[in-house]
C-alpha cells in the first residue's frame, strides 16, 4: 500500500491518468474504510471511564482486555448471555448452510445441464426472488410460522434463511456447473456409469469450489442477518447475535468499550473466513454478472 | 396455458404433456428446491396481496379482518408519512447508489494492475462488506456520537464547527450521515464487480490503441467502458434494489427518527407492520414497494440474460 509503485508494470512508458486518479482514490479509501474499524478495536480495549473522556483519546493510557474476559467467561452474567448468543448464531448459521447446499445442488445441476419445460420460467423465478425487500416476506411469514407453532424457534430461522439464501446460491452454482465440460460426464456414461452416478463421481467433485463458495456465501448471510431474527424470536435465550447485541446495548446503554468488544467479537468468525477463501468469495460474488 | 405452448411447427416440437412427461426425471432435482420456494415465497407474496385489501385487528386475530377493497392503498398514498418516506427514499437510493458506484469503480481501477499487497490491499477493503450490518451501524452510532464521537471531536479540534455536531439527532444531517455509512458498508461490493469486470478487458486492445495514439480519456471511453457496460449496469441495479430494501443501517442508527428525518419506505412499513401491528395496511405498503421492485428485476433480469443470447453455450 505504501510502496509507491516505480512505473512497475508500464516500464519506460508515462503512468496512465487513471492509474494515477486511482491510486490516490484507493489511499483515501483505505483510510475510509480501516479507520472506523479501527476505532472500533481502540474503543474495545479502553475502559469505560476512558472511552467517555472529551476529547476522546486516540489511543488508551490504560489498555485493557477487560470487556473481553467479561464477553467470553461463563462465570459473568453478560458472558453466559453474550455466549449464548454465539452458540445460537454458529447453529443457525451451520443448520443454514448445509440444508442449503443440499437443496441448491441438484436444482442448480438441473438447471445447467437439462432442458425441461418450464426451464426459463423457474430460473427466472428464482432470479427475481432476490429482487424482493425482506419486508414483503415478513408479515406473511410472521403468520405462517405462528400458524406452524415456530415462532421463537431457531427453525423459523433456518428455513426463512434457507430459501432466501437459495435463489443465489442456485445461481452461483450453475455458474461453475455450466463451465465443467459435459464430455466428461458423458465419457463416465459410455464407461456404464448412469446419470446420477456422473453427477456423484464426476461433477460434484469438480464443483467443490463452487460448493465451498457457496457455503461461505450462506453463511456470512446466515451470520449477519437482522431483521428476521428481530421479528421471528423475541425469547431471549434463543436470540442470534445480530438481535443479541441490541439487547447488551439498551440494557448497558453506556458500556461502548462492551459493545464495541461484542462487535468486534461477532466481526471475527466472518473476517476470517472470508479472508481466508477470498478467491472463492469473489469469485461467488461475480460469478454471472460478469462474462469472461 | 396450453394456447400459448401450441408450437408452429408440430413436426418439429413436441407437445407440452410430452415434453413434459419425456423430461420428469429432471424434476427431481429441482423439486426440493421449487417446494421450498413455493412455501416461502410465492405463498407470501399471494398473502401479502391478499391482506392488504382487508383491516387487521390489532391482535392479529386474523378471522376478525374486515374486508376495505382499496381503502388501505388510498390511505397509504394520501399519508403525509408517505410522501417524506418516499422523498428520503428516493434520496437514500440515489446518493447511495451514486457514490457507492463512484467510489467503487475508482477503486476498482486503482487495483486494475499489479503492485505489491494487492491482494491485501482488496481484502481489507472488503471488510465493511462482509462484516454485520448491525455492528457497523453501532459502530458508527459511536463514531457519530453527540458527545463522545470522535467525529465530533475532529470537527472541533479543526476549527469547523464551536461544538460537536449532533450528527444522528439532526433532521439536517441525518441523511447525510446515515448515506456515508451506507456507502462505507457497499462500495466495497461495486468495486469487486466492477473489478471483475475491468479484468475482462484485453490488454491487446488498450496498448494497439495507444500506439495508434488513442489518449487515456478515449481509450477508457472507448474501450474500457463499452466491456464493462453490462457489468456497471448489473451493479447499479444490484445497489439499487439492496438500497432501496436497506433496513438494518437505518433501523439501527436512528429508527427512522428524529421526527421521520430518516424514515425511509421499509422502516417505515416495519414500523406500521410490527410496530403498530397494522398488517392490512403494511401490506398494501409493501405492495406498493413491490412493484417498484418488480419494475427493476426486468430490467435486473434483461440486464443479466443479455449476454446469454449471444454466448453460444
Amino acid at each position: 500500500m505504501s510502496a509507491p509503485p516505480a512505473e512497475a508494470p508500464a516500464g519506460r512508458r508515462r503512468r496512465e491518468p487513471w492509474v494515477t486518479v486511482g491510486t490516490l482514490l484507493l489511499l483515501v479509501l483505505t483510510m475510509f474504510t480501516v479507520m472506523p474499524l479501527a476505532w472500533m478495536l481502540v474503543t474495545s480495549i479502553k475502559t469505560q471511564f476512558a472511552a467517555t473522556q472529551y476529547p476522546p483519546e486516540w489511543f488508551p493510557a490504560h489498555p485493557t482486555l477487560e470487556e473481553y474476559w467479561r464477553l467470553l467467561s461463563p462465570a459473568s452474567v453478560i458472558g453466559q448471555e453474550f455466549l449464548g448468543y454465539l452458540a445460537n448464531s454458529v447453529w443457525v448459521s451451520f443448520a443454514t448452510t448445509a440444508l442449503g447446499v443440499i437443496v441448491a445442488v441438484p436444482a442448480a445441476y438441473a438447471f445447467s445441464r437439462f432442458r425441461f419445460p418450464g426451464r426459463n420460467l423457474l430460473f427466472y423465478s428464482v432470479l427475481l426472488r432476490n429482487m424482493f425487500p425482506a419486508v414483503v416476506f415478513l408479515m406473511p411469514l410472521f403468520i405462517m410460522m405462528r400458524w406452524m407453532g415456530l415462532v421463537n424457534t431457531h427453525a423459523s430461522l433456518i428455513l426463512t434463511y434457507l430459501t432466501f439464501g437459495l435463489p443465489l446460491s442456485i445461481w452461483l452454482l450453475k455458474g461453475f456447473y455450466d463451465n465443467i465440460p459435459v464430455q466428461l460426464e458423458q465419457a463416465a456414461r459410455i464407461d456404464g456409469a448412469t446419470r446420477f452416478q456422473a453427477f456423484l463421481l464426476i461433477v460434484m467433485p469438480l464443483s467443490s469450489p463452487g460448493i465451498i463458495a457457496t457455503a461461505i456465501y450462506s453463511f456470512i448471510m446466515a451470520w449477519n442477518e437482522y431483521v428476521y431474527a428481530l421479528t421471528f424470536v423475541n425469547e431471549k435465550s434463543r436470540l442470534t447475535l445480530s438481535v443479541g447485541l441490541h439487547r447488551f446495548f439498551s440494557e448497558f446503554a453506556t458500556n461502548w468499550p462492551g459493545l464495541m468488544a461484542a462487535s468486534f467479537i461477532m466481526s471475527v468468525p466472518v473476517v476470517i473466513l472470508f479472508l481466508f477463501l477470498q478467491k472463492y468469495f469473489v469469485k461467488a460474488l461475480t460469478e454471472g454478472a460478469v462474462k469472461s | 396455458m396450453t394456447g400459448s405452448a401450441v408450437s408452429p411447427s408440430p413436426a418439429r416440437r413436441l407437445g407440452l404433456f410430452a415434453r413434459i412427461y419425456r423430461h420428469r426425471a429432471d424434476y427431481l432435482y429441482v423439486l426440493p428446491a421449487i417446494f421450498v420456494m413455493l412455501m416461502v415465497i410465492a405463498y407470501p407474496i399471494y398473502y401479502t396481496i391478499y391482506l392488504s385489501f382487508f383491516n387487521t385487528p390489532p391482535n392479529l386475530a386474523l378471522e376478525d379482518k374486515i374486508f376495505v377493497g382499496v381503502d388501505n392503498y388510498s390511505r397509504v398514498l394520501m399519508s403525509d408519512s408517505f410522501h417524506e418516506a418516499t422523498w428520503n427514499t428516493l434520496v437514500w437510493t440515489f446518493w447511495s447508489t451514486f457514490f457507492a458506484f463512484v467510489l467503487g469503480f475508482g477503486a476498482a481501477i486503482g487495483l486494475n494492475r499489479v503492485f505489491p499487497g494487492r491482494g491485501l490491499l482488496r481484502g481489507v477493503l472488503l471488510i465493511p462488506y462482509v462484516i454485520s450490518a448491525v455492528a457497523a451501524s453501532y459502530l458508527w452510532r459511536w463514531i457519530f456520537h453527540s458527545d463522545f464521537g470522535v467525529i465530533g471531536a475532529i470537527t472541533v479540534a479543526t476549527g469547523l464547527t464551536d461544538r460537536p455536531i449532533n450528527f444522528l439527532d439532526n433532521t439536517q444531517y441525518v441523511m447525510a450521515s446515515l448515506i456515508v455509512v451506507n456507502v462505507w458498508k457497499e462500495f466495497p461490493f461495486a468495486m469487486i464487480m466492477m473489478l471483475a469486470g475491468l479484468q475482462t478487458v484485453p490488454d491487446q486492445l488498450l496498448r494497439a490503441a495507444r500506439v495508434d495514439g488513442a489518449g487515456a480519456w478515449s481509450r477508457f471511453w472507448h474501450i474500457t467502458v463499452p466491456h464493462v457496460r453490462s457489468v456497471m449496469l448489473v451493479t447499479v441495479l444490484l445497489l439499487l434494489v439492496t438500497n432501496l430494501n436497506s433496513f438494518t443501517i437505518p433501523y439501527i442508527m436512528t429508527g427512522g427518527g428524529p421526527a421521520g428525518a430518516s424514515e425511509i419506505w421499509i422502516t417505515h412499513i416495519y414500523q406500521i407492520a410490527f410496530g403498530r401491528i397494522r398488517f392490512g395496511l403494511a401490506s398494501a405498503y409493501s405492495v406498493i414497494l413491490f412493484i417498484v421492485m418488480m419494475a427493476l428485476g426486468y430490467f435486473y433480469v434483461r440486464a443479466l440474460t443479455h449476454g446469454d443470447d449471444k454466448a453460444p453455450r
